[in-house]
């Protein structure tokens, strides 16, 4: 995962990108607006962390540009305490977040951590997992056939397959997928288990769902 | 078509009779399963066979002599069934069933539906030796029949297919064609969810 760190300051920059690279994430740095600018004109980032005051050109500008370009990549704002009404534009200009200087690490590594998660778990890579693969985009499911699913049997492959070899019970699945289904009840993940049970013996999988009516689903390879 | 011209020389009588009698063992299996889960597997059956001008096309395309042996013997579709099943899983049945029938030998069968064509065509294909057993003179006494089984939903989309395959000169063909393979992808992906849905319905 890519980040963008845009801060002025080369001490705080340093160490800030040093935690990040360590937390596993890739990072650039630039020391003022423009370079940042230039950073986000050039390349995709699943992150950006933007100091509001910085040379050049501000962080207000720089979000300003990036919204206007259409470009709906989460922003991190950094400002100093006494800076309260560029945080509230900043907000309203797009921002996801704020942390006010001096902060935690801690704390900073959380809400990186929080403003990527829902990122990462729309991100567009195939999954994979024994022969088979499925497509975030095309929703298609692939091992010696292929086939497409619907949204909800997608969403639960996914989960499925993001915690292959774990069991997930019904009401978690049906938690994740249905959340925004006030009209069905748990015994749909049932249906949907036996869809995606034939769906996978159709395209000659050799994974399978193991588990029972309402219980535990695991996707196992056998 | 006077006998003498005809490619299947004095042979049609008989092929008649082996369409018919692949016909019958179907209205068997068809009974079987109406009882077994309350409905037709059926939804209809067509026959056909092959005309004299398509058999001759065919000898030429393959390099074959055009008589009756290459017709009758060497091309295996001279007589032509297909059926068009309700649910995935009659068309297996189905495909089992020809299995198991005295005076029928199953000499191939190539499941399209578990390996698709890469256009995503869908269906199963047996190549049947049926035993001749009717009264008219017959150079043979087994034929060959081409059985073609699949669902409603890959009839329709073959058909499509089909018109789409002798249209010359269609705009975007490429994206057309990855279009037409996500059709089959998906209508492969609801019989397989009207499959799972009749098996629970059975279930209760």
């Amino acid at each position: 995962m890519k980040l963008l760190l845009a801060e002025d300051t080369f001490d705080l920059s340093r160490a800030v990108a040093a935690l990040l690279r360590h937390d596993g994430y890739e990072v650039d740095q630039a020391y003022d607006g423009v370079e940042a600018s230039a950073f986000l004109e050039k390349g995709s980032y699943d992150g950006i962390i933007l100091d509001i005051m910085m040379p050049r050109k501000d962080g207000l500008a720089v979000l300003r540009d990036l919204r206007e370009a259409g470009i709906t990549t989460p922003v991190l704002m950094l400002t100093a305490k006494a800076e309260i009404n560029d945080r509230v534009t900043g907000l309203e200009m797009g921002a996801d977040d704020y942390l006010t200087k001096p902060f935690a690490m801690k704390e900073f590594l959380a809400r990186i951590h929080s403003m990527t998660r829902r990122r990462a778990e729309y991100s567009n890579k195939d999954l994979r997992f024994g022969n088979i693969s499925l497509n975030a985009d095309s929703f298609e499911l692939r091992a010696e056939n292929s086939i497409r699913l619907s949204v909800k049997e997608f969403e639960l492959m996914q989960s499925l397959m993001m915690s292959a070899g774990k069991p997930q019970s019904t009401q978690y699945l049906f938690e994740r997928v249905w959340h925004d289904d006030t009209e069905t009840n748990e015994n749909v993940v049932w249906v949907y288990i036996s869809y995606l049970r034939n769906k996978l013996r159709s395209v000659n999988a050799n994974v399978v769902i193991d588990g029972e009516r309402g219980g535990s689903f695991t996707l196992i390879e056998g | 078509m006077n006998e003498a011209q005809s490619i299947y020389g004095g042979n049609l009588p008989a092929m008649d009779w082996v369409l018919n009698r692949v016909l019958s063992d179907i209205e068997v299996i068809r009974n079987d399963l109406t009882l077994q889960f309350g409905n037709d597997p059926v939804e209809h059956i067509r026959t056909r066979i092959k005309s004299d001008e398509s058999m001759h096309d065919k000898c030429r395309r393959r390099g074959l002599d055009e008589t009756v042996d290459s017709a009758l013997s060497v091309i295996r579709d001279a007589i032509g069934v297909r059926v068009v099943c309700q649910f995935l899983n009659d068309v297996f049945a189905i495909a089992d069933f020809f299995s198991s029938r005295p005076g029928i030998e199953v000499v191939e069968c190539k499941d399209y539906i578990r390996r698709a064509k890469p256009n995503g065509y869908r269906s199963y294909h047996m190549i049947l030796r049926v035993r001749y057993e009717g009264g008219a003179p017959s150079d043979y006494d087994s034929y060959f029949v081409e059985v073609q089984l699949r669902t409603i939903s890959q009839d329709t989309w073959a058909s499509l297919e089909h018109t789409l395959k002798y249209k010359k000169d269609i705009a975007d063909a490429e994206l057309i064609c990855a279009e037409l393979k996500r059709c089959a992808d998906e209508l492969e992906s609801t019989d397989i969810s009207m499959q799972t849905l009749r098996d629970l319905i059975i279930s209760l």
